[in-house]
């Protein structure tokens, strides 16, 4: 019975293996080929991967909206010019009609579809549209959409542009005992996070921003990041990296009125 | 480009240089910033905007106007699933 023996141990450490990452389809949008991993177990419930030319999700039926959206930027997507575009706002059509976000929950809420992926990193128009699925979409306060939170991309883009490529987990955090929802069916985040690895630089860092009005953003290490949303972004990123914050530029919105650096926003350091 | 129809879905997107257009059942969001050059590019962009514009105000002259929406009726609070 050598050989059972051996195709069980062979079994045993395929699964062992298995058992580290988690799964993904696409591991080309995440660093070292491994997607987030959930820390905190509830979060997984009810969760899909969704691999997109130029991101991949992984969506939650419970808040109907995306925990990450992961993308591997590079300096060459960036160099296609688009002085106009258009597209479409559209429910995903790879999640059950249970899991996912419709128009309808977002209309009338005051709330703004706030990208995860942005649009503005999209080099094409298919993959233009792909960012404008509601898997990759959370309800954001307007005023933090249009102004804060579009300096960040802005200023990523300036990073990927200045060092060549960036790898960049984008989600919302769901803090607080209580959450605002929308339409009956899709929950609010209270925080938002865009997480940035600069291999150029081997430095990685996140900024954090309150799902509200006002100009004051946080830059935090990783390491804190995974501790706040219960899910660790770059898994296969070396300790000693998650835990050294990288110091991000200063994001400068359009509306001209300067973005505040502000550790206080960061929750158990107020 | 195809036009905006404004107030008549929640889906369509529009970007003229850094400016972002949405539409929505109860406005029209528009933000960013944009640059008119004294060029053709100019003078196209300036005219998709007259036009939408235009379109904006006929839709809602033809309206029977609140003086203000009502606030956003589709908001409730419920316990974090995660905590």
């Amino acid at each position: 019975m050598k050989a059972g023996s051996f195709i069980v141990a062979l079994l045993l450490g395929i699964l062992s293996s298995v058992a580290l990452a988690a799964p993904t389809d696409c591991p080309w949008h995440y660093f070292g080929g491994q997607a987030p991993d959930f820390l905190n177990e509830r979060l997984s419930a009810k969760t899909e991967e969704i691999c997109y030319e130029e991101f991949g999700l992984i969506h939650s039926g419970v808040t109907r909206t995306p925990l990450t959206s992961a993308e591997h930027l590079t300096r060459h997507e960036l160099e296609v010019k688009h002085p106009r575009r258009q597209s479409a706002f559209h429910p995903d059509p790879n999640l059950p009609r249970s899991h996912r976000a419709e128009l309808d929950d977002y209309a009338r809420s005051g709330f703004d579809r706030g990208h995860m992926a942005p649009s503005g990193d999209m080099p094409d128009e298919k993959s233009q549209y792909e960012s404008f699925s509601l898997a990759n979409i959370v309800p954001q306060v307007p005023q933090n959409n249009q102004n804060l939170w579009e300096g960040i991309e802005v200023d990523t883009r300036k990073l990927a542009r200045r060092d060549g490529h960036l790898y960049i987990v984008t989600g919302p955090i769901f803090y607080g005992s209580r959450l605002k929802r929308i339409g009956g069916r899709v929950l609010v985040p209270t925080y938002l996070y865009k997480a940035i690895f600069d291999p150029a630089r081997n430095e990685a860092g996140a900024y954090l921003v309150k799902n509200a009005e006002g100009n004051r953003y946080a830059v935090i290490s990783i390491a804190e990041l995974d501790q706040l949303s219960g899910i660790s972004v770059f898994p296969a990123l070396p300790e000693a990296v998650k835990r050294r914050a990288m110091d991000l530029p200063a994001p400068r919105p359009h509306s001209r009125v300067p973005a505040v650096k502000d550790q206080s926003i960061v929750p158990g350091k107020g | 480009m195809k036009a905006i129809d404004p107030f008549a879905n929640e889906s369509d997107s529009l970007q003229i240089d850094h400016l972002t257009i949405e539409n929505r059942m109860d406005r029209v969001s528009i933000y960013g910033s944009i640059e008119i050059t004294r060029d053709k590019k100019g003078l196209e962009d300036a005219r998709m905007l007259s036009e939408l514009f235009n379109s904006i105000v006929e839709k809602l002259s033809k309206e029977d106007l609140p003086d203000t929406i009502p606030p956003p009726e589709n908001v409730d609070t419920v316990e974090n699933p995660f905590d």
